[in-house]
């Protein structure tokens, strides 16, 4: 695939959406047979202001940098978080990651910026690629979500999300972008996952592994830096055809350090707790007790 | 080697018409190896005088003091046919000098993969069989594996010395005991034989085509002999005097009148042919010499033309007689030419094996080279076995061009068994450093080896496993391999006695498993080096080998174990449903057993992955009582690779997506199936049915990574739901006792939860043939159970028959395989309690 440069687009303005994408992914059209053609991230190269939605994972922080590299200014994050009833921290939101979620809020300490946190309520109701609104969806809780940021930041126009292949999750901030009249940025869209994986690891993204949940992957690797277990994670998806950045939720991370911290993150205490114990591809994440923040 | 040269030989392998291949096949203990002593005999390799007490083809010192060839051993020999005989040759041949390649094989049934490479580099056989115990188990099944391989067979009714001299057999008994051989080993031919490609193959005396004698005391004869010797007497044709040696064939003495009928319009008796002419002058030479008429003996000698020296002339009674009887009838005379008579030669083997042999096109240069036997054609050369050096942990290659000309130092492309055409898989192009025969424990360098010769190559044996082909094409696709009538199915673990020995130990097996045809090395899940074989026997050499000469180290042993295979007794009660690890997808899956004969034909190989679906779905509707529907949505077969016989279809109803997911579910079934849930051991003749499935409507969350496991979990939980069970192999035991020992073997067959299920007496003699199952599981220590509860008098053959259901559900704690079940998880350092339904379904 040929690597996207959103700053081949300057000046242009947005662009018809079929065009846009057919710059990212040429064979597009014949390949999603099934799939309804996904809402094209646009790309702006205009300076803009931009809420950054966040799961402390380390594709949604990619982004950010991205979004800073490309000149954007990241005035704000957002985060879904399980309801403080919730039985577990791991909801299996078809949206959202929740695992790492109680250390989310750190992350926007370590950058000194606000953050915007919204409990997730509803559920996947509509469970098809495309999304009506349809009430007591999770979709809804992001779109509450980003209200309050608009709230807040009326100055807001850009949203950065770290989907990388996930048309489900893509579609969904593209309808709440629309409504709100907000632009998707997703520099990550589509990008060869291998490829991607390394140059994360070679920028300076330095993530966790919190949570597994595919073949291949078990106890071990939980608690492994993207570096250490990206030989493993590369060999896994030449072998069995598992995503290397883990975007079919494979795998969750967490992030503790990146160029765009201020401070970072160090882990004191964590629980691994079982989310089912299947002697396969068991799902376990790690839950995090006590971290603290120290001065780079 | 006083007979012949290598040079002599090597120009005799230019006369390919000249060349017999042959193996000397049989039951154990019926003489194989004895016999082939005399036959080397005559071509000179060892002295006369030590014929009959050398067994010069068992080159191992194991193979000496057992009593038992354990490797299969090849020599060549050279033999010269009169102007008489030559007449005879129905083929163009060239000269009458004939270079025949021998090998001599195992008859223990634990040792029949050494026959079957034996086989494959050979075109005749010389059966042998025992004329006391007759055709046995052995005898049938290599008697199949050779017609298989097309093959021709002829036979030697061995140790007629034991029916005269042991059980005093009446002429006309002999003749009948003699005409049950025949008639037996006819069946088994005419069961197996291919008509269409080779002709009828049925053995008979009167064509020459069975010989009699005694391999101890080397002596033996066709009909052809004493129709010659009469045919000169009495002035008639030698064709129609062989015909009157054989069959319902009586002689008048009176009248000098041939009649089919045993008394004349007289009422006066005439006497069969076969007993007057043959059996006669030979009964009388045992009487004599024998009971001590030493002077009528002479006499009788001298009426015969045999020349005696006077030393002789001294000797009394045995030695006597097997002088007399060497001189009269010569065992290698007469089993030579039968050889070269009615054996084929290369040429003509090849031009109808070509088709069962060559995988490739029939009208490639490699196939046409093959057919024609062309020394100029491209080389196609097959590695049979692997025989070891002096050099420890070289091995010589050892095999038959079947076109071409091999060379020292000739670039070949060596295609191992994987060996894909046009891909670079199982492929490696080497040079052969040395080309060279082998003959019994002698080898001898030779510069180049034309097609139709058996031939041993130094410098090959790190490229091949165990058997391959060696080709100068680079179109030429493989020679079929091999396929065995024995699997291994007695399993031990060995580990080193030192630590720092274990390098040498992973090294020593590895060279085991080059070495025998047959013998599994590998390394189980919890890091056990295992040990595989087709029986106790089998294991014991193999491990001794391995000890002595392979790794050289101290070893430990575990007891033996056998594998199991887990299957489903029923239908799942309800389906089974597991949701992936992200728990966006589901499948619905049901378990049920296949029927026992289905399984069997997939195993065999007759109903494949490969077939064209709606051929098979049309199969399994009709024979098996499929919806048609259902079979032609057949995803796969598993475990792949090895006819394996769990079946997954696809019975769900429009669901979208699901081609895209159907790799990964094969992926998953695969995996499974090599380990099932209650043991880890490999599946059975389960079918997994996919009812239904829901998947998340974004590819990326529906990948290998979420629904691999997701089937695995879905295969085992439906299998729990299913009576999971186990199956244990079972031998097929043959014994042979006389009638006072049957109470001992019953006692310790039923001990052993054997049963017998057929007792037979063999028609004229007084031993019983007994067939049993055995539990492989109850095997080891069997046969000296059965040797110390016999007297010494009951010798057991065990081969492998069927895997068998075992009582009870493999999941059921209260149950007794539950026992079983935790054995086999203790050993393999599984938590010894079988996983629980709820870690493998889930809840919608």
């Amino acid at each position: 695939m040929r690597p996207i440069r959103p700053s081949s687009f300057s000046g242009e303005g947005v662009r018809d959406r079929q065009e846009v994408f057919e710059q990212l992914d040429p064979q597009h059209e014949k390949s999603g047979s099934g799939q309804r053609t996904m809402p094209a991230p646009i790309l702006y190269a205009v300076t803009m202001k931009v809420v950054a939605l966040v799961s402390g994972g380390k594709d949604s922080t990619y982004n950010m940098m991205k979004c800073v590299e490309n000149g954007h200014e990241i005035v704000a994050l957002a985060h879904a978080h399980p309801p403080e009833d919730a039985p577990q921290d791991e909801l299996d939101s078809y949206l959202f990651q929740t695992v790492g979620s109680s250390a989310v809020s750190v992350i926007a300490q370590c950058m000194d910026l606000p953050i915007y946190l919204q409990a997730i309520t509803g559920s996947a109701v509509t469970q098809t690629l495309d999304y009506e609104i349809t009430k007591d969806d999770e979709t809804e809780d992001l779109f509450a979500l980003l209200c309050n940021v608009k709230h807040h930041h009326p100055d807001v126009e850009g949203v950065s999300v770290g989907a990388i292949f996930s048309s489900y999750q893509a579609n969904r901030v593209q309808h709440v972008c629309d409504r709100l009249g907000l632009t998707m940025l997703a520099y990550l869209w589509h990008r060869e996952q291998v490829g991607l994986l390394k140059e994360m690891v070679e920028s300076g993204v330095d993530a966790i592994i919190i949570k597994v949940a595919a073949y291949g992957l078990g106890k071990d690797d939980l608690g492994n830096s993207l570096m250490q277990a990206m030989p493993k994670l590369i060999s896994l998806s030449e072998r069995h055809g598992i995503h290397a950045c883990g975007e079919g939720g494979e795998f969750e991370s967490y992030t503790l350090d990146c160029p765009l911290f201020k401070r970072r993150i160090v882990i004191d205490e964590v629980e691994t707790v079982t989310h089912s114990d299947d002697p396969y591809s068991p799902v376990l994440y790690l839950k995090v007790k006590k971290l603290h923040v120290e001065t780079k | 080697m006083v007979n012949f040269t290598v040079d002599q030989i090597r120009g005799l392998m230019d006369k390919v018409a000249n060349i017999r291949n042959m193996s000397v096949i049989a039951h154990v203990d019926h003489g194989k190896s004895t016999l082939t002593d005399s036959l080397v005999a005559k071509a000179g390799i060892i002295s006369s005088a030590k014929a009959g007490e050398t067994r010069f083809t068992d080159t191992r010192q194991d193979e000496q003091d057992r009593c038992i060839t354990i490797k299969s051993t090849a020599i060549s020999m050279y033999f010269e046919l009169n102007e008489d005989q030559m007449e005879d040759i129905a083929d163009k041949s060239n000269g009458n000098g004939f270079l025949i390649n021998l090998i001599d094989s195992p008859g223990h049934v634990d040792f029949s993969s050494e026959v079957t490479a034996a086989l494959r580099v050979t075109d005749g056989a010389l059966v042998v069989v025992d004329t006391v115990s007759g055709v046995s188990v052995q005898t049938e099944t290599v008697l199949r594996q050779a017609l298989t391989e097309l093959i021709k067979p002829v036979v030697m009714i061995n140790k007629v010395d034991r029916a005269l001299l042991e059980l005093q057999l009446p002429q006309e008994d002999l003749y009948q005991t003699f005409c049950r051989v025949v008639e037996n080993v006819n069946v088994s031919i005419a069961t197996y034989q291919d008509e269409n490609a080779m002709g009828n193959l049925l053995v008979s005396p009167e064509l020459g085509t069975v010989a009699f004698g005694s391999g101890l005391h080397a002596w033996g004869f066709t009909l052809r002999q004493f129709a010659t010797r009469y045919a000169k007497r009495m002035g008639s044709d030698r064709n129609k005097m062989m015909a009157k040696l054989w069959g319902d064939k009586f002689f008048n003495q009176a009248t000098k009148k041939w009649s089919s009928k045993t008394t004349d319009a007289t009422g006066k008796h005439s006497d069969r042919g076969f007993n007057m002419f043959v059996l006669d002058p030979i009964y009388k030479i045992f009487a004599t010499t024998m009971n001590g008429r030493k002077d009528e003996a002479l006499a009788l000698v001298d009426k015969l033309d045999i020349v005696l020296t006077s030393e002789e002339r001294d000797l009394v009674d045995k030695a006597l007689l097997k002088v007399i009887m060497r001189k009269f009838l010569p065992a290698a005379e007469a089993l030579m030419e039968m050889i070269c008579i009615h054996l084929p030669s290369p040429v003509k083997a090849q031009a109808y094996r070509c088709g069962g042999l060559y995988e490739g096109p029939q009208d490639d240069e490699c196939a046409m080279g093959i057919r024609k036997c062309d020394p100029s054609a491209p080389l196609m050369l097959y590695v049979s076995k692997m025989v070891p050096t002096s050099d420890k942990g070289r091995f010589y290659a050892f095999g038959r061009v079947f076109s071409g000309t091999v060379r020292s130092g000739q670039k070949v492309r060596i295609q191992g068994p994987n060996y894909v055409p046009g891909s670079k898989s199982d492929l490696f192009i080497k040079s052969i450093q040395r080309t060279i025969l082998m003959m019994g424990r002698y080898i001898e360098s030779i510069e180049d080896c034309p097609a139709g010769n058996i031939i041993g190559l130094v410098g090959v044996d790190q490229y091949l496993l165990k058997s391959g082909t060696l080709t100068t094409s680079e179109t030429a696709h493989n020679l079929k391999v091999m396929k065995f009538s024995v699997s291994p199915v007695v399993q031990i673990a060995v580990d080193v006695k030192n630590q720092q020995d274990l390098p040498k130990l992973i090294e020593g097996l590895k060279r085991l498993s080059k070495s025998d045809p047959c013998v599994l090395c590998f390394t189980s899940e919890s890091g056990e080096h295992i040990v595989a074989g087709a029986g106790e026997l089998h294991l014991e050499i193999c491990l001794k080998d391995l000890e002595e000469d392979h790794a050289q180290v101290p070893i430990k042993q575990s007891d033996p174990v056998v594998p199991y295979r887990e299957t489903v007794q029923t239908v799942s009660s309800v389906a089974a449903l597991s949701k992936s690890p992200n728990k966006h997808n589901r499948i619905h899956m049901t378990a049920e057993p296949l029927q026992d004969e289905l399984t069997l034909l997939i195993e065999e190989g007759k109903i494949t992955p490969r077939d064209e679906f709606k051929e098979r779905a049309r199969r399994l509707a009709e024979d098996f009582g499929w919806d048609v529907n259902d079979a032609r949505k057949i995803w796969a077969f598993a475990p792949e690779g090895s006819n394996g016989s769990n079946l997954l279809v696809d019975m769900t109803k429009g669901v979208q997506y699901l081609n895209e997911i159907k790799d990964s579910c094969v992926s998953g079934l695969q995996g499974s199936c090599r380990e099932g849930p209650c043991t880890e051991e490999e599946m059975r003749g389960c079918r997994f049915n996919i009812m239904d499935v829901t998947l998340h409507a974004d590819s990326i969350h529906r990948g290998a990574g979420q629904i691999m496991p997701t089937m695995r979990r879905a295969i085992y939980g439906s299998m729990l739901l299913a009576k999971p069970g186990l199956q244990e192999p079972i031998y097929l035991v043959e014994i042979q006792c006389p009638e006072n020992a049957m109470g001992g073997i019953y006692g310790v067959l039923t001990r052993r939860r054997g049963h017998v299920f057929e007792e037979a007496q063999r028609p004229g003699t007084p031993l019983y043939n007994i067939k049993a199952y055995l539990p492989v599981a109850e095997s080891f220590g069997f046969t000296a159970d059965l040797r110390s509860n016999t007297g010494g008098q009951a010798f057991p053959q065990s081969v492998f028959d069927h895997w068998q259901l075992m009582n009870g559900e493999a999941n059921d704690p209260k149950g007794k395989l539950y026992e079983t079940v935790k054995t086999v998880r203790k050993r393999k350092g599984l938590p010894e309690e079988v996983p629980g339904l709820d870690r493998y379904i889930d809840k919608l």
